[in-house]
């Protein structure tokens, strides 16, 4: 939980807190990151470019309780840039692999877990054929867990337009699921 | 369909479990820290207002031509404006005599200045005459007074007789000489 005073203090330029704020933030905004790009260090550098905007752009902001929206605006913002840099992968390959590990973590129980890596195969092999849109609101709504309120303040879009776009992602990714697992 | 949504939602559980670790926060934060040190270094006043003017062009080369090319366009208005001014300077002074010389004062001094004046012209090119105010001032006092001695001369001669015939006989062999000559 980050402490509103350790923001007002960073606020005020105070360098030494700003380091405990980095490791309060850090991997909040890792997990959108990572999730969002299936890239560990394209990951952490986003992380590492969010924090100096941050650090740039704290006096700017009107009030420390819009601070986690405020981050997790910075890095969706930041992840659709690498994502639209990245070429589009003219044709999906399925990866039997990835839906053999999905497979057997789903037979394992609700309790299963997985490591960096195959999540990162597992989100990359799902969501491969979103739009970034679809994918950042699937992250945000089934993986995050949070509201379309707080999705259509972090990515400045409609509650319809994250409706359909959560609607497209959730059938994709349903009709994939039931094609290869 | 159910089962299908069965599926998704225990694939969607396991991805929610596996929450991406981020290991290396330390890292992060150094680099983080040592990135901010850097950018709050103090630099060089020229540098912020070259990205304060040309910080909208993102690419390097048309950034260092426009700034080769304003460099050179001040340089040439600099010089420009430094022969203009020299150009100014120099009329200012003609202007000074020239207004001696439209004076409607009817003063015999100022007349007589005028009329040193041209006759220094005549000698000087105009463009070359650089006489200031105060040179033409001692100019004109010394006239008057040359002027007042040659009248007491004058008066001097014309009340002594021998002097007069003297003078007048001196003149004559004098003009006599140049005759032959």
């Amino acid at each position: 939980m980050i402490d509103i005073e350790l923001i007002e203090e960073c606020r005020d330029g105070n360098f030494n807190n700003f380091r405990k704020l980095v490791e309060l933030t850090s991997p909040m905004a890792f997990s959108v990151a990572f999730r969002i790009l299936c890239d560990e260090d394209l990951a952490k550098d986003v992380v590492q470019e969010t924090m100096i905007t941050i650090w740039q752009k704290l006096k700017k902001i009107k009030s420390v309780e819009v601070y986690r929206t405020w981050i997790y605006r910075i890095v969706v913002n930041k992840c659709y840039d690498e994502l639209r840099k990245r070429k589009r992968h003219p044709e999906f390959v399925t990866d039997e692999q990835t839906w053999s590990l999905i497979s057997n973590r789903v037979s394992e129980g609700p309790s299963a877990e997985l490591e960096n890596k195959e999540t990162e195969k597992v989100i990359s092999q799902l969501t491969n054929r979103l739009t970034p849109k679809q994918k950042t609101v699937f992250v945000l709504s089934d993986l995050e867990q949070m509201t379309n309120d707080e999705i259509s303040e972090i990515t400045g879009m409609s509650k319809s337009g994250i409706k359909s776009n959560l609607h497209y992602a959730r059938k994709n990714i349903s009709e994939m699921i039931e094609k290869y697992l | 369909m159910e089962q299908e949504s069965e599926k998704y939602k225990k694939v969607l559980e396991i991805l929610r479990n596996s929450q991406p670790v981020l290991d290396s926060t330390d890292d992060i934060e150094n680099e983080v820290i040592k990135r901010i040190s850097k950018i709050n270094e103090p630099r060089p006043n020229l540098l912020n207002l070259i990205d304060f003017l040309f910080g909208w062009v993102y690419i390097g080369w048309v950034r260092n031509g426009l700034i080769t090319a304003s460099v050179i366009l001040v340089m040439f208005f600099i010089w420009q404006q430094s022969i203009i001014l020299k150009r100014i300077d120099l009329l200012s002074r003609q202007a000074i005599i020239e207004n001696v010389e439209t004076i409607s004062n009817p003063a015999s001094e100022v007349e007589r200045g005028i009329m040193m004046y041209k006759l220094s012209g005549r000698r000087l090119p105009s463009r070359n005459l650089t006489i200031s105010e105060k040179q033409m001032n001692q100019l004109l006092d010394s006239v008057n007074e040359l002027q007042t001695k040659y009248k007491d001369l004058i008066k001097l001669i014309e009340d002594d007789p021998e002097l007069k015939s003297s003078i007048e006989k001196k003149l004559k062999e004098h003009n006599q000489k140049k005759t032959k000559i």
